[in-house]
């Protein structure tokens, strides 16, 4: 199967990016390898934990290695996406180190993506070289074809602009407004950022696609889709009224799972595809740890809605207008009837279908164009969530 | 005196830069060595605040995004600290998990370090091209091996943080650890998967990450005639970075079968590495009492020479005299250097020795055993050190992942309640060294809360007395030579065309890479900054741990806030 370049976020979104990395890798190097040129790439830490550099490290297909080794520029030996300047792993230090920042910045036209880690603390909070980081980010930012903010601190200031904290941190994109820097910051927001989204949104610069971003300016193909609704491997226990009560206990022995929201899971509050894409070459993630997820992909993360960790979302999402808990205790009973959970599914897309004769036109509308939008709706055999999930998880988002 | 800075340093965590003053010194033929060095952290986040008035829980999650190198050991340092607080105690599955998921995490940070982040020096010092950096690309490694353990270790690497994000969901920043044990649970289906993701990782370390060590041994002897032939000494890299000589390690992998042992950081002696002290004096149990941190030369105006756990600190930009961001942590008023080595020092005292016999076709590799060269320490014995974690922590990961299976379907967690009042510790060790975490909760929130961390041990400024912190000491051991020569000339010293094929490769990359490590001193000369950048990272510094501030109870502070809010 070919890859058609104007869908390419498209078809990352309908796969998941694991999927599709798996389906088109040779695609993939092909593009990076049709560049003629490089794509000079300037890694800028901020108020980082370099969290962010070390996921990227974590990159598979291509990997790390691939693109600075095998992925090059015709027969120049030279790598596709050259760093010329990442801390973390650059060759050189001190004065070279940012004489090749210069580098970058003489790069050729329409080749240059700045990707910034970290928050953009007050003056004074963080130097490099004997400068203010906020002066580096401007001039480079004015410099840049493409300036992409990897992780949830320079997506929004993420942790080091919590509440409590003391040194102004905020997002790349915020501080740039507020200098009257007007260009589009891509933000790709998870704590740490996922390599896949980084990768996927280079190579997608590279073929001169259109990233399509949300509001939040995140591309949509990643962070287009609601973790409870759509993709969670547990939302079946939620259904069923299935819960863990406490972090490490199972409801029903070690053979059985549970629904992390009573664990204070984010999950319905969350956009993002964690759960399809999952981490560290699809080996896992947060929630099949056991664990709640933290909502690290939200603006507000980590207070408004996703604080404290472990605390239960006030209001519990409802199915069907109905609290989860009760759909369980009639599941209970239906399953020891031996109806099983089809059939419930077969009565609530019946309730699904007379809600909808009962809608007004306008909403209608929307929702077709969220079905049209949305890839579950394509690859599952479910019903489309309810509009009065839809209105629940919309509700929580305009809190934050 | 002429003088120099280093900033940024680059394949370290977070901001550092170091100034050095340096001289003719007559007795190595007038070449320069470093006098005086001063280290500064150059950036400031102030993760004490944030947390304040949290969900104790929270602090779990919430410190390890202080390093997105070493989240593991925040963890790990968090959650004990919570458990000190609410008097709870993980079970023995938690325990083993906890172990698993730092085992494998060391090795996957030791590598990083051994081959990524301070290869490159060794590799180029040594000649010894499989650990410089794969700058000719794939050709490069085939035709002159350049890069072929670095670029093959980013992929072994990858392996060993498949195995953490196994039990802790994802790596960096693992979500698994909670208050009383773990979340995950344990399966035959992750441990036969971590077990063959391991296996990979166990025989890059036993034979070509060993096999490296052996080789930067040997090819030190090629270092020293050169430097003998210079400066009419031998300086070998056991000579390079010497600091203090004294050691402090709290410990690291519980016995599961008796966490009692572990409870008392001054006994610790059934864990896989033991708590202590090592100095001129030999081994020394380990008092938590004795730590105090000094702000004399640190942007703070808060008391000097406060504990942790009742620590006091508010951050002053424009301080006269101060120099750096993190403050001067000193135990019983003396500089202690924190890491690998000292772990080594505190179990192994001065002769080490790791079996080495495949983890599942049972092959005797035959053990590694590795004598002490320097008491103050060394870039060598550093890098020793660190050879040794990996092959201990590859071993170790086998045993308890075998062990596990015993206990599937045993309690991983313990319950507990969040006490209103209460005080509580985590004493770890982080990759580059002793991690502590203290908290205060009040109202069953955090009053306060206190890391102090390695990058604060081994890169604290002066401290109220003057005395400079361990990493400066190792800068101006003496024998911190600055040549003239440009890193291809001082390659082509060390083996004949080594600095040849070394120019090729990096001016290939681009022309720039010629002047790699040359400084300008205020004199105006050009100077070669290797040996510094090779004495810093032997420590493996992590900035953005050693940067962090409390919040005294009750108390506001006023800051000047920038335009932002």
């Amino acid at each position: 199967m070919s890859l058609a370049r104007r869908e390419f976020l498209k078809t990352v979104g309908l796969f998941g990016a694991f999927t599709f990395i798996k389906l088109h890798k040779l695609d993939l190097i092909e593009i990076f390898a049709q560049n003629a040129d490089y794509w000079h790439i300037y890694w800028l830490n901020g108020s980082a934990c370099s969290g962010c550099a070390v996921s990227f490290a974590q990159a598979t297909d291509p990997d790390l290695v691939q693109l600075l080794t095998s992925l090059t520029v015709g027969d120049s030996g030279l790598p596709i996406a050259l760093p010329d300047y990442m801390q973390v792993i650059h060759p050189a230090s001190g004065r070279l180190a940012l004489d090749f920042v210069d580098v970058w910045k003489t790069g050729s036209s329409t080749k240059k993506v700045l990707i910034v880690e970290g928050a953009v603390a007050g003056e004074g909070f963080c130097e490099v070289g004997g400068r203010s980081f906020r002066d580096l980010l401007i001039e480079a930012a004015q410099q840049a074809d493409y300036v992409i903010a990897f992780g949830s601190c320079a997506s929004y200031g993420g942790i080091p602009a919590a509440k409590g904290s003391v040194t102004g941190a905020m997002g790349v994109a915020e501080f740039l407004r507020s200098r009257g820097i007007t260009k589009t910051v891509i933000n790709l927001p998870r704590c740490p950022g996922h390599p896949d989204s980084l990768v996927l949104v280079l190579a997608s610069l590279m073929i001169g696609e259109v990233t399509e971003l949300d509001r939040h300016g995140r591309p949509t193909a990643f962070y287009g889709m609601n973790m409870h609704e759509t993709r969670c491997p547990y939302r079946p226990y939620y259904d069923r009224g299935i819960f863990i009560q406490r972090p490490g206990e199972f409801p029903n022995g070690p053979a059985e799972e549970g629904c992390r929201y009573k664990i204070g899971c984010k999950g319905p509050v969350t956009n993002v595809d964690c759960a399809l894409r999952k981490w560290n070459g699809h080996v896992s993630y947060c929630v099949e740890a056991g664990a709640p997820c933290i909502g690290c992909s939200e603006p507000e993360f980590p207070d408004g809605n996703m604080a404290p960790f472990y605390q239960e979302l006030p209001g519990l999402p409802l199915v069907l207008g109905a609290p989860a808990e009760t759909w369980g205790l009639v599941l209970v009973g239906a399953t020891a009837a031996g109806i099983g959970a089809h059939s419930v599914k077969r009565v609530l897309t019946r309730m699904k279908k007379a809600k909808a004769a009962k809608k007004p036109p306008s909403s209608e509308v929307e929702e077709e164009a969220v079905t049209e939008e949305g890839t579950e709706a394509k690859v599952a055999e479910e019903p489309p969530p309810s509009e009065i999930e839809e209105e629940a998880v919309t509700e929580k988002e305009t809190e934050g | 005196m002429p003088k120099f800075s280093i900033d940024p340093i680059t394949r370290i965590e977070g901001h550092m830069g170091v100034e050095l003053d340096i001289a003719r010194e007559p007795a190595l033929r007038n070449e320069y060595v470093v006098r005086e060095a001063r280290s500064k952290a150059t950036m400031f986040r102030g993760f004490e605040l944030l947390l304040k008035d949290r969900d104790p829980r929270d602090a779990v999650l919430i410190t390890q995004r202080i390093c997105g190198v070493c989240p593991n050991p925040h963890a790990m340092a968090s959650v004990q600290a919570l458990e000190d607080a609410f008097h709870v105690e993980p079970p023995a599955a938690a325990i083993l998990v906890r172990n698993i998921l730092e085992a494998a995490y060391i090795t996957y940070d030791h590598l990083i370090h051994f081959y990524l982040l301070i290869g490159p020096e060794l590799g180029i010092l040594c000649a010894h091209p499989p650990m410089v950096p794969p700058a000719l690309g794939i050709d490069g490694i085939k035709t002159l091996g350049l890069g072929a353990h670095y670029a093959k270790c980013i992929e072994v690497q990858r392996a060993a943080s498949r195995t953490v994000a196994l039990w802790g969901g994802k790596f960096p920043h693992i979500q698994s650890l909670y208050p009383g044990g773990v979340t995950v649970r344990p399966t035959l289906d992750k441990i036969a998967s971590s077990v063959a993701r391991m296996v990979s990782v166990w025989e890059f370390i036993a034979t070509t990450a060993m096999a490296d060590f052996q080789a930067i041994l040997a090819a030190n002897e090629r270092l020293k005639a050169v430097t003998e032939a210079t400066l009419g000494v031998r300086v070998g890299l056991e000579n390079m970075g010497a600091s203090t000589g004294n050691f402090l390690c709290y410990g690291l992998f519980p016995d599961h079968a008796d966490y009692q042992d572990w409870l008392d950081p001054a006994k610790r002696r059934k864990s896989v590495i033991r708590s202590g002290t090592w100095s001129a004096d030999g081994l020394a149990a380990f008092d938590e009492s004795k730590i105090r941190e000094y702000v004399r030369y640190s942007f703070y105006d808060s008391p000097s020479g406060l504990h942790p756990s009742e620590g006091e600190t508010s951050p002053k930009r424009d301080k006269e005299g101060a120099y750096s961001w993190t403050k001067a942590p000193r135990y019983g008023e003396e500089v202690f250097e924190v890491g690998p080595l000292a772990r080594m020092m505190t179990t192994f005292g001065t002769n080490w020795r790791v079996e080495r016999v495949h983890p599942t076709t049972g092959e005797d590799y035959g053990p590694v055993e590795y004598v002490l060269r320097n008491p103050r320490g060394s870039v060598l014995d550093r890098f020793a050190a660190r050879a040794f974690m990996l092959m201990l922590c590859a071993n170790k990961a086998f045993e308890w992942l075998l062990e596990l299976r015993d206990y599937m379907g045993e309690p991983i967690v313990n319950s507990m309640t969040i006490p209103n009042e209460a005080k509580g510790r985590g004493l770890w060790e982080a990759p580059r060294g002793a991690l502590g975490h203290w908290i205060t909760i009040k109202g069953g929130r955090i009053a306060r809360y206190q890391c102090v961390v390695p990058g604060t041990w081994n890169w604290s400024p002066r401290d109220d007395l003057g005395n400079p912190g361990p990493g400066e000491q190792a800068l101006q051991c003496g024998t911190t030579w600055i040549p003239t020569l440009t890193v291809p000339q001082l390659a082509n010293l060390i083996q004949a065309g080594w600095g040849d094929t070394l120019a090729r490769a990096l001016t290939a990359l681009n022309p720039a890479y010629a002047r790699l490590n040359m400084e300008t001193t205020d004199t105006p000369e050009s100077v070669n900054s290797s040996i510094p950048l090779l004495i810093v990272r032997s420590f493996d510094p992590c900035l953005a741990c050693g940067v962090h501030m409390i919040m005294p109870d009750g108390k506001r502070h006023s800051i000047e806030l920038d335009d932002h809010h």
